[in-house]
């Protein structure tokens, strides 16, 4: 008996530790939820500098710790560090599209020509862009001759050469070799080295965004082809290119789960760069990233947490916003087995009323962003946009009334509206990601208020893309509304996915186009790619882009630049959308 | 004994049989690897159909299976798409010693990439089994010779506080408290994740830092459970006819307790020592996610998103493996112990 | 002691209804006395309350309204729990969430139960081959961690079920496939129990007896064997609650478990990991509530099994 009574007394303690706790963690405010109270009323009311301080303090503070016994670069030595959430996946520029891998191309790799921070290429590799006027493009637009500087070397002395072309093509297509993509390698009937400085690219078709994505880095024939050679493939080969490059930089060491470490090349055509040494630092999750941010042991980082952008800001670092031709947005499946509702245009356009897309863009993503009209909008200021497009306007009432004028009226009183016995009900599915899901479940409200019922499964990338055979919802038709970030071909306004061509089914599983079928949208997309003057081409696609805003095939959120986070210890730092790092030669460490 | 270790290891090879089998085709058709090879966007139409053809992915699952399994190098493999297999195939296969080669770092095989990761996760098992040893035996020790006191209620309260844990729980708690909040206060702090300091290097202290919030973690639930069962054995045994015995012959107090006692009070926690193995491997999942600790747990985590079935079946294997045999040692050392065990 | 047991034995053959009565009338005297398990009752008592009660006075609309320009605030008297990162009160989710996690508790519950008991009760009781094919498979089940069973399963079973309405609710298909999963990953401790019991049973007496005045199979099984195999049914299904709403968190808490706007205890601790220095409340809450649960289960448990098997010591 008396075991009980103390058993009690036991239990007693730990459950009023317990309700303790929980008392304690609840109406009392966290002291970090001060700080970040009073950053937002430091924007905007812009004053208050105690405050601001006691923000800098309490930041530092916290994340001394990361700093701790650092042997923090001595203040002249010339080394950067950045901050990467996540580790690069391989060297061989041609066996990966991982934005955190490619990145590092303008360091230790080489392009043909390369793009500014206005997204315009200049050429680099070569003594200047091939045009018609300088006989580089062939009148019929099939053949490209591109001129060599005669001063190319790679890091260890060997003459980089036209030779190191025409291997970088043959890798690319020789089907031993699983390269991540072999587009636009195979829009080419053949690439040749007539002489040690001049490539001739020969296409059986004119192919207008030739300038897109040819020659993004130059593999080295001096150490790949014995590989080849002795292996069939280049697919192990990935090691050897290893402290050998054509950039400003080689790769010194690359400790896996840990950094990779870049040091000056020492045979660099362009002279030497002001930076002796950079490091590509892997940090786990965004967390670390702003702490290492703010404690200054990283002078680079990327995509911050949108929550953390004013912690940042107090801490003195810059964010910088550079357009990379991404936008996120909503893709309807208009024609491709999806609802009813979704393949009403009255639907989709009281969709694109009834989302307040200012208010995602101005509270979710903290204002950052904002809602571009079409998948063009990032493009060279909107050249490639019809000028007669009008935005999508936040107008809940225009959507009930365009709604009921469509025969969508909820006449069993639940709140949805119903046409010929139809729930105005869609699947609005997308990736798993935290922003997006946030969106989905403001989006889902939103809708509702206009009588629109939407579910909102969302899955891994990998589900939610797989292919037709492979059972993927959106390949299936599923899915009427789907919603994640892409670009065109950029930084050419080219794409593919409403082409007819494109529709999965049994015969072409692999398809892209999960939306359906406009002829008219179809025919325009075949007639740009072949049409190599800009003008007429943009002529193109304003009829494009209009179609597809004005009978909502996509619908813009918000932009999806890549974001940058310098510290102001760098100068003359700038990025391009394209090719990141461009002008790593002007970067500079100041003190 | 001979006879029965012979009898379970051949057992085991059916059960692990099985167990690929069942693994390998959840994985398969759970997850595609093609989709995340384009960064970004998802890779060209094209280039997922010659990928999938390249890597093999094309082929029926039980061709698949086989080919995981005993390899392919006695086949080919139409790698250029003409319709007409000329390659011949150089995967060797399970059953010869090979996983494969992994699909998200294509050409690197998927034996390299755990490699790295294995002496991580055991630098976190390792210790964390020795002290979940050791705690529960003194606690659970304490506990039982303190019957009925304050102490042995306020451990028992606290023991099923800790049981009724996620993992993942303490771990927020334990990063809120002693990495944020002691920042805070101005009391020493602990690094709430990574193995080391980069700007400090992999020193040991700078590791052994690092480790003490995810053995914390690891351990806490399992010290919990585990003590309680070290008490009620051992007041069970306490109670036992040859403990009486012991006393009555005029051993020492201490002699009998820590002797005979907890000779046989222990017994039992090497069966649960040895159950205990894929728990702490789940527990890893977890906490090397939390503490950004890069071992298989991690790596698990990262690539089973990107269905990188190579890596995903040889670190669900290996843990197979590891939970058979620790299984077969339990029963070993069990009996080595308790001499009134027979296995025949 | 020895009588109890033999008192199970008799009652539950069906001869002395009255000893029936008393003996339960015992195992409910014996619990009650359990302060843990009165105190573990209580408690959750106590949160069935807060989740089905609590839904009288906010509703389900208010828990999944979001409100952008309300997100993530810190606890007010508007908000107790503060707000999530789109706006929506954490006091309303953590109720319908509650819902939601023990729903998942208890049918996993139930399936693990009905799986484990089928296993168990068909090897056990017939033996020879078919008791080595199911523990083999039992076996090899047991031999996969069941965390890295539930994550590759879940990946396999994602938006596989169609939502569900049930109670006048909208549930994602994603519960289903939770319960499912959990309920396959996690019987096979429950079928060594029942197996095992049944093993001893099927050789007493009365068994055999039964055998002898001609009874079918399945008979013996439902109404003679299983009847005594019956107090560590409940309690495994008991603790099996617990366990399973631990592992919704678990699957949950490394992003594939039930998808949101259903809110569950464990996938609102989701992205906890990013926000475990700037917005605490929003994982602290969902937390503790998770750890009151289970221990109110387990001490639950506890008791059950004391009251049941007299055997036991403390």
């Amino acid at each position: 008996m008396k075991d009980r009574i103390w058993k009690s007394v036991g239990l007693l303690i730990i459950l009023t530790m317990l309700f303790a706790g929980l008392a304690a963690c609840g109406p009392t405010p966290e002291p970090e939820v001060v700080v970040q109270t009073v950053v937002v009323e430091k924007e905007v009311e812009g004053e208050t500098i105690t405050v601001i301080e006691t923000v800098e303090v309490e930041v530092t503070t916290q994340v001394e710790k990361e700093v701790v016994v650092t042997a923090t670069p001595a203040p002249t030595s010339k080394v950067i560090t950045f901050a990467w959430t996540q580790e690069p996946d391989y060297l061989n520029p041609y066996y990966t599209n991982m934005w955190f891998s490619t990145v590092l191309h303008q360091l230790y790799s080489c392009w043909a020509w390369e793009y500014d921070d206005e997204n315009a290429a200049f050429p680099k590799l070569i003594t200047e862009m091939p045009t018609m006027g300088n006989g580089g493009l062939s009148e019929d637009g099939t053949v490209i001759t591109l001129n060599l500087r005669d001063d190319l070397v790679w890091s260890d002395g060997t003459p980089l050469t036209a030779d190191d072309f025409v291997f970088t093509y043959e890798m690319i297509v020789n089907p031993a070799n699983t390269v991540a993509s072999v587009y636009p390698y195979d829009m080419l009937d053949s690439v040749e080295a007539t002489d040690p400085q001049t490539v001739v690219m020969t296409f059986a078709e004119p192919f207008a965004s030739w300038q897109a994505n040819f020659w993004r880095g130059i593999l080295p024939k001096h150490v790949m082809q014995p590989i080849f050679d002795a292996e069939g493939t280049i697919d192990e080969a990935d090691s050897s290119l290893l402290g050998v490059g054509c950039g400003p930089y080689v790769v010194d060491t690359w400790e896996s789960g840990s950094y990779i470490r870049l040091v000056k090349s020492p045979n660099y055509w362009l002279g030497e760069p002001k930076i002796e040494e950079i490091f590509f630092q892997f940090v786990p999750d965004d967390a670390s990233q702003t702490a290492s941010m703010i404690a200054g042991t990283a002078d680079v980082g990327t995509f911050p947490p949108l929550s953390d952008v004013p912690t940042l800001e107090a801490g003195g670092l810059e964010i910088m916003v550079q357009s990379s031709g991404y936008a996120e947005g909503i893709f309807f499946n208009f024609g491709f087995g999806g609802s009813p509702a979704a393949a009403d245009v009255n639907v989709r356009q009281a969709v694109a009323m009834a989302i307040d897309r200012d208010a995602i863009n101005e509270d979710l993503l903290l204002g950052l962003t904002s809602a571009p009209e079409t998948l063009w909008d990032p493009l060279e200021g909107g050249f490639w946009v019809s000028p007669e497009i009008e935005p999508w306007q936040y107008d809940p009432e225009a959507a009930k009334a365009l709604l009921e004028d469509a025969g969508w009226i909820d006449t069993d009183d639940d709140g949805i509206r119903e046409k010929d016995g139809e729930r105005l009900s869609m699947v609005y599915g997308t990736t798993i990601r935290e922003i997006r899901q946030d969106a989905q479940a403001v989006i889902q409200q939103m809708l509702r208020d206009v009588g629109i019922e939407v579910q909102i499964p969302s899955w891994d990338a990998d589900l939610f893309f797989a292919s037709y055979a492979d059972g993927s919802p959106c390949a299936l038709g599923e899915v009427d509304m789907m919603e994640w970030s892409d670009s065109t071909l950029f930084p050419d306004p080219d794409h593919y996915y409403w082409n007819c061509s494109e529709l999965p089914n049994d015969e072409s599983p692999w398809g892209a186009n999960y939306f359906g079928c406009d002829e008219e949208l179809d025919a325009l997309f075949v007639e740009q790619l072949s049409i190599i003057d800009p003008e007429e081409r943009a002529a193109v696609f304003h009829e494009i882009t209009k179609i597809i805003h004005d009978k909502v095939y996509w619908l813009g959120m918000w932009d999806d630049p890549d974001y940058w986070i310098v510290s102001p210890r760098l100068t003359g730092v700038k990025f391009s959308g394209v090719s990141p790092l461009y002008n790593i030669m002007e970067w500079d460490v100041t003190e | 004994m001979t006879r029965y270790v012979i009898r379970r290891l051949l057992q085991a090879i059916p059960l692990l049989f099985f167990i690929s089998l069942l693994l390998f085709v959840l994985m398969r058709t759970a997850s595609n690897p093609l989709v995340t090879m384009g960064g970004k966007r998802v890779p060209r139409p094209e280039d997922r159909e010659r990928l999938a053809r390249q890597l093999g992915l094309d082929k029926p699952l039980y061709v698949q299976y086989v080919y995981w399994l005993i390899g392919n190098d006695w086949a080919k493999i139409d790698m250029d798409g003409d319709g007409v297999a000329e390659t011949p195939g150089d995967q060797k296969g399970v059953l010869r010693g090979e996983f494969g080669n992994s699909l998200v770092i294509r050409g690197k095989p998927a034996w390299t990439v755990i490699k790295e990761r294995i002496p991580r996760t055991l630098l976190l098992m390792i210790p964390a089994e020795i002290i979940i040893l050791i705690f529960s035996l003194v606690i659970g020790i304490f506990s039982a010779l303190k019957q009925y006191t304050v102490t042995d209620h306020v451990i028992t309260g606290i023991s099923f506080v800790g049981y009724s844990m996620p993992i993942f729980f303490i771990a927020l708690l334990s990063i809120q408290l002693f990495a944020i909040k002691f920042k805070e206060w101005g009391l020493p702090a602990l690094p709430p994740n990574q193995m080391f300091d980069p700007q400090v290097g992999k020193t040991p202290s700078q590791i052994a830092l690092h480790m003490v919030l995810p053995l914390l973690s690891l351990t806490f639930v399992s010290i919990a459970g585990y003590s309680r069962y070290v008490r009620s054995q051992m007041l069970e045994t306490m109670s036992q006819d040859y403990i009486r015995t012991a006393r009555a012959k005029g051993l020492p107090e201490r002699m009998v307790l820590y002797v005979h006692a907890l000779k046989n009070a222990s017994l039992p926690l090497v069966t649960i020592v040895g159950l205990d193995i894929p728990l702490l491997l789940a527990g890893a999942v977890v906490t090397e996610t939390i503490f950004a600790w890069q071992g298989m747990g991690f790596l698990f985590i990262d690539h089973v998103s990107r269905g990188d079935t190579p890596v995903i079946m040889a670190i669900l294997m290996i843990v197979s493996v590891a939970v058979v045999v620790s299984q077969l040692l339990t029963d070993i050392v069990y009996a080595w112990l308790d001499p009134r065990i027979r296995y025949d | 002691m020895e009588a109890t047991a033999e008192g199970v034995v008799a009652s539950l053959s069906g001869e002395l209804n009255t000893v029936a009565l008393s003996l339960r009338q015992m195992i409910w005297r014996r619990f009650r006395r359990h302060r843990m398990a009165m105190a573990g009752a209580v408690m959750l008592i106590l949160l069935v309350a807060y989740c089905f009660g609590g839904a009288l006075f906010v509703s389900e609309d208010y828990a999944n309204f979001t409100d952008t320009k309300q997100r993530l605030q810190p606890p007010s008297r508007e908000h107790p729990f503060g707000t999530d990162t789109v706006g929506r009160d954490i006091l309303a989710r953590t109720i319908y969430g509650g819902q939601i996690s023990m729903l998942i508790g208890l049918s996993a519950a139930t399936i693990e139960v009905v799986v484990g008991v089928l296993v168990g009760a068909l090897a056990g009781y017939y033996g020879g081959i078919l008791d080595s094919l199911l523990m083999r498979f039992t076996e090899a089940m047991f031999t996969i961690p069941q965390l890295f069973l539930l994550l590759v399963m879940a990946k396999f079973f994602a938006n596989k079920f169609p939502a569900i309405h049930i109670l006048g609710r909208t549930l994602s298909g994603s519960v289903v496939v939770i319960v499912i999963i959990i309920g396959i990953t996690s019987w096979m401790y429950l079928a060594r129990i029942v197996r095992a019991d049944f093993l001893s049973l099927k050789e007493r007496e009365f068994i055999v007896a039964a055998h002898t005045v001609g009874t079918r199979n399945l008979a013996i099984i439902a109404r003679h064997i299983l009847p005594n195999t019956v107090a560590p049914i409940i309690v495994a299904a008991t603790l099996g609650v617990a366990n399973a709403i631990l592992s919704e968190a678990y699957i949950s808490f490394l992003g594939l478990g039930v998808q949101p706007p259903t809110a569950t205890w464990g996938n609102m601790l989701d992205r906890a990991y990013n926000y475990v220095a700037t917005a605490p409340w929003m994982w602290i809450f969902p937390g503790l509530l998770i750890v009151l649960v289970v221990l109110s289960i387990n001490f639950l448990g506890d008791g059950l099994r004391d009251a049941l098997d007299p055997t036991t010591v403390t």
